[in-house]
C-alpha cells in the first residue's frame, strides 16, 4: 500500500533523492488542495449552521442550502440561464470593444505624435473621471438597453487601455526604429511590422485587466437599466429582500468572472509561446 | 582603379534638445576606399556612433557633406545595411522570417533573394534554425541570425556598430572568423565601430582612431599585411600584433 501510493507521488524521478525531492513536492501540493476544500467546508458549513441556529439571521444573509433550492428553482423555470447568458454577453462584448476601440485610438494617436501632444490632457481628465457617472448620459441617448450597457463597459475600458498601449509603443527599443529605418522602412511598416506585434502582450495584459473593469461597468449598468441580468438580479433581490437571490447572483458573477480571467489565461499563453519571458 | 566607397568632407554634428545642445562630432573628413575593412575606435562619446548614424542616413550632419560612391546621403540608402549591438531579433518570427526583414522593408523579399538569405544561413552555420524562434537560440546565435538579416539585403557598404561587443570571448572570435569568411571575396565595405582595439587589429585594414568631446579624428592607422593576411585568431599571434596593440592603446589613453 505504502510502497504503491510513495511510487506514484515519485513519478517521473531519476534518482533516489530526485524520488524524495518529488514526494516531498507532491505532498505539499496535495495538502495545499486538500486545506482549500476544507476552507470552503468550514465556510459554507460554518454559514449553514450559524444562520440556522439563529446567530447570523437568515433574512439578512440567506444561507447556502437556500441558496441552493433557489438555483434549482429558477433553473428549472429557465430564467436563471437566460439572465445569465444576458450578462457574459454584454460583458464580453463590453470588453472586446473596449481593449479593441482602446487599441485602436493608441494606433491612431501614434501614427500622429502631433495628435498625441494634442490630446494628451483630454486624456488624463478622461482617465481619471469617475466612467459610471456617465450612465445616466448613455441611457438618455442610447436608450434603457443593451446598448448603454455595453457602453458602460466600454467607457471603463477604453481611455486606461488607450493609455497603456500608447505607453507600450513608445516603450520599443529605439534601436527597432533604427534598425527598421536604416532597412528604408515607413513609419507606417515600421508600425504593422514591428511596433503592434511587439506590443500585443501588451494588449493582452489590458484585456486581462479589462475582463474585470467590464464586469464593473455591465453589473452597474444593469443596476441603472434595471431590466434583466444578474445585475438586476441582485436590485431585485434587494427591493423584495430576497437576499438569497443576491448571494446566488454575487456568486454566479465570482464564478463567471473567474471563468473568463482563466480563459483569457491561456490565450495568452498560447499566444506569446513563442516570446521570451524578459523584455 | 580606387574609388572610394564614403567621402566625409567637413561633417560635423551637433545634437538639440530642449535643455541644451551637443556637438558630438567636430567637422571631420575622411575617405574609405571601395572594398576596404576600416574601424573607427575611440573613447566611449567620442561620436562614433554618431558618424554610423549619420552615413546611415538616419540622421543629417549640421555642417558638411557626406559622399557615398560620389552621390550626397539624404536617406538611408539601399546600398547600405547597418548592424547594431542588440540583435533585435523578432521574437514572434520564426529565424527564417527575420533574416528576410530587410528585403520585405525593401520591398524585395522573392524567392531568389530569400533563398540567398538562407544560403547566408547555412554559410554562417545556422541552417538547422530556419523555423526556429530567435528564444530557442543562444545569444551567439541570435547575434549571427542578424549578420544575416544585415547581408541578406546585399549592401555595398556593411556598418557595424559594436556588433559583437555583447558576446563572450569564444563566441566573438567565431564570429569574427566567420565575418571575415564572408566577406571574403564578396566585394564589400566594411564600417565598424568598436571600443575592443584587439577586433579591430584582427579584423581591418585600416583603423581611424577619434577622441575628444566633440569627437575628432586623431590618427590613422594601416594595419600591417602580414596581419590583415591572417585569419583573426591567427593575427592575435603575430608579432606585429602586440606592438600595434600598445599604440592604439597609449593613442585612445591620451585624454
Ligand atoms: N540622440 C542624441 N541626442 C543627444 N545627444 C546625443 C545623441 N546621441 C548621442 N549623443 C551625444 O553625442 C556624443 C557622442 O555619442 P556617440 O556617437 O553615441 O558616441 P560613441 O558611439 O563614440 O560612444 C555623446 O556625448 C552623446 O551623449
Ligand atoms: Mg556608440
Amino acid at each position: 500500500m505504502i510502497p504503491r501510493w510513495s511510487r506514484w507521488l515519485a513519478r517521473g524521478a531519476q534518482s533516489p533523492i530526485h524520488a524524495n525531492y518529488l514526494i516531498q513536492l507532491r505532498l505539499r501540493d496535495f495538502w495545499v488542495i486538500i486545506s482549500r476544500i476544507a476552507l470552503l467546508i468550514l465556510i459554507l458549513g460554518g454559514w449553514e449552521w450559524a444562520t440556522r441556529s439563529g446567530w447570523l439571521d437568515p433574512f439578512l444573509f440567506g444561507s447556502p442550502s437556500k441558496i441552493v433550492d433557489l438555483f434549482w428553482q429558477m433553473t428549472s423555470t429557465g430564467g436563471l440561464f437566460r439572465d445569465i447568458g444576458i450578462t457574459t454577453f454584454e460583458t464580453i462584448g463590453g470588453f472586446i470593444l473596449g481593449t479593441a476601440s482602446g487599441v485602436a485610438l493608441a494606433s491612431l494617436i501614434w501614427a500622429s505624435p502631433f495628435l498625441s501632444r494634442v490630446l494628451d490632457p483630454y486624456l488624463v481628465v478622461l482617465n481619471s473621471m469617475p466612467k459610471v457617472a456617465l450612465g445616466p448620459l448613455f441611457i438618455v441617448t442610447i436608450g434603457a438597453g443593451y446598448g448603454s450597457i455595453i457602453a458602460m463597459a466600454i467607457a471603463i475600458t477604453i481611455i486606461i487601455t488607450t493609455l497603456v498601449i500608447h505607453t507600450a509603443f513608445q516603450n520599443v527599443s529605439p534601436d527597432y526604429h533604427r534598425l527598421a529605418r536604416s532597412f528604408g522602412a515607413s513609419r507606417r511598416q515600421l508600425f504593422t511590422t514591428i511596433i503592434f506585434p511587439a506590443c500585443i502582450p501588451d494588449m493582452i495584459a489590458a484585456l486581462k485587466v479589462n475582463v474585470g473593469l467590464a464586469w464593473v461597468g455591465v453589473i452597474v449598468g444593469e443596476f441603472l437599466v434595471a431590466k434583466e441580468g444578474l445585475g438586476y438580479l441582485i436590485i431585485y433581490g434587494f427591493q423584495v429582500f430576497n437576499l438569497n437571490l443576491v448571494m446566488l447572483s454575487l456568486l454566479i458573477i465570482a464564478l463567471c468572472a473567474t471563468l473568463m480571467y482563466i480563459i483569457v489565461n491561456a490565450l495568452e499563453k498560447r499566444l506569446l509561446r513563442h516570446r521570451q519571458l524578459e523584455n | 582603379m580606387a574609388t572610394n566607397a564614403l567621402e566625409a568632407i567637413d561633417v560635423s554634428k551637433t545634437y538639440l534638445s530642449r535643455q541644451d545642445q551637443v556637438t558630438a562630432l567636430a567637422p571631420i573628413s575622411f575617405r574609405i576606399p571601395s572594398g576596404s575593412f576600416v574601424s573607427f575606435v575611440g573613447a566611449s562619446g567620442c561620436g562614433k556612433s554618431t558618424i554610423l548614424s549619420l552615413v546611415a542616413g538616419l540622421i543629417s550632419p549640421t555642417s558638411g557633406e557626406l559622399r557615398l560612391f560620389d552621390e550626397p546621403i539624404k536617406r538611408p540608402s539601399p546600398r547600405i545595411s547597418y548592424m547594431l549591438q542588440q540583435d533585435c531579433l523578432l521574437d514572434w518570427r520564426t529565424v527564417s522570417e527575420n533574416i528576410t526583414l530587410g528585403l520585405s522593408f525593401r520591398g524585395q523579399n522573392n524567392t531568389k533573394s530569400a533563398s540567398h538569405a538562407r544560403y547566408l544561413l547555412g554559410e554562417l552555420g545556422l541552417s538547422h534554425t530556419l523555423n526556429q524562434y530567435p528564444s530557442q537560440l543562444s545569444g551567439g546565435m541570435r547575434q549571427r541570425v542578424a549578420l544575416v538579416r544585415t547581408l541578406a539585403v546585399q549592401p555595398e557598404l556593411l556598418l557595424l556598430d559594436e556588433p559583437f561587443s555583447a558576446l563572450d570571448y569564444q563566441n566573438k572570435l567565431h564570429l569574427e572568423e566567420l565575418l571575415v569568411n564572408v566577406l571574403q571575396g564578396r566585394k564589400m565595405t566594411a564600417l565598424l565601430v568598436t571600443h575592443d582595439l584587439e577586433e579591430a587589429i584582427a579584423l581591418s585594414d585600416t583603423i581611424l582612431v577619434m577622441g575628444g568631446r566633440p569627437g575628432v579624428l586623431r590618427r590613422i592607422i594601416e594595419v600591417p599585411g602580414e596581419i590583415r593576411k591572417a585569419s583573426p585568431l591567427a593575427a592575435r599571434s603575430q608579432p606585429a600584433f602586440r606592438s600595434l596593440f600598445n599604440e592604439l592603446w597609449k593613442e585612445i589613453e591620451t585624454p
